[in-house]
């Protein structure tokens, strides 16, 4: 994230400190929507996330005080609500995930020949296929253990600096690429599964296929 | 160099993501171009791992709740008054 963006945000916090609440109101505004989008790719659920960011607001305006200024605002921003999202996504049923090691690339039979494998990786031209895909590939981040799947949901979805995300989640940045990395190469293994036609299946039943 | 199952696998888990992000120096991505010249194999795996970020990306502009800004301030409030 760009400096002058943090020194922005600075500002704002400072004031927030000095008890100004025009500067909130404008916190929020700033940041609401990448929050509650942060909160959604934990919790993928509307209503948790949307309870998940106030919740994070919360603690901004009870804790701002405590952050250190010499840091950037939003890495810290973003711990309290990943913090959040966390506690909130413990309490509930736990999610089964698949251990990441399960997938690593296949390069001989994941259906490249299919139409709809094509559609995809030429681009995603049918907006109606893409979307789709756009949704299960939202489920097969879901099965990712979490250090994975936080990774892949801030830099491929919320699409934040890769430098940045390593600094929010307190990592290095080549272990960040690592999880990236790996966290990808699961989702395109199951993307191109998805899209993959059976070899026995007719192509009269292929016609209306999305995905199965 | 042609497509070997073990090899090519070796290069995706290693190298592919420095590859992709422009942070490869230039001999070993030269090195890499040179590879994916001769093995379609390995191209339709790097176009399928770019789809996948297309792909991704199209999970936003996520539907943010209307008047979330505004439930935010209100119930900031409403917990510091308490």
């Amino acid at each position: 994230m760009a400096e002058d963006q943090n020194a922005s945000d600075l500002a704002l916090v400072r004031r927030i400190k000095e008890g100004d609440e025009e500067a909130f109101r404008e916190m929020v505004e700033r940041y609401h929507a990448r929050i509650y989008s942060l909160s959604y790719g934990v919790l993928r659920n509307a209503e948790d996330a949307e309870e998940a960011t106030q919740d994070s607001f919360l603690t901004l305006y009870r804790k701002i005080s405590t952050f250190d200024e010499s840091k950037k605002f939003f890495s810290w921003f973003y711990r309290v609500a990943l913090n959040q999202a966390y506690s909130r996504a413990r309490r509930r049923k736990p999610v089964t995930t698949v251990p990441i090691d399960e997938y690593v690339p296949r390069l001989g039979s994941d259906g490249r020949g299919s139409p709809e494998f094509s559609a995809w990786v030429d681009g995603v031209e049918d907006e109606v296929i893409a979307r789709n895909l756009a949704e299960r590939a939202e489920e097969f981040i879901a099965e990712l253990p979490e250090p994975y799947r936080d990774v892949i949901w801030m830099v491929d979805v919320e699409e934040l600096k890769p430098a940045d995300v390593a600094e929010t989640l307190e990592i290095s940045l080549p272990a960040l690429k690592s999880r990236l990395h790996r966290a990808r190469l699961h989702v395109r293994q199951r993307l191109a599964e998805a899209t993959a036609v059976p070899p026995a299946e007719s192509q009269g039943a292929r016609a209306n296929r999305v995905a199965p | 160099m042609s497509h070997d199952e073990i090899r090519c696998r070796q290069l995706i888990l290693e190298y592919l993501i420095e590859y992709e992000d422009g942070t490869m120096p230039e001999s070993d991505r030269h090195r890499l171009d040179e590879h994916f010249a001769e093995c379609p194999p390995c191209v339709v795996f790097l176009k399928s791992y770019r789809a996948t970020g297309r792909t991704l990306r199209m999970l936003k502009p996520r539907d943010i709740p209307k008047n979330l800004a505004d439930a935010v301030v209100r119930f900031v409030r409403a917990r510091c008054k308490e």
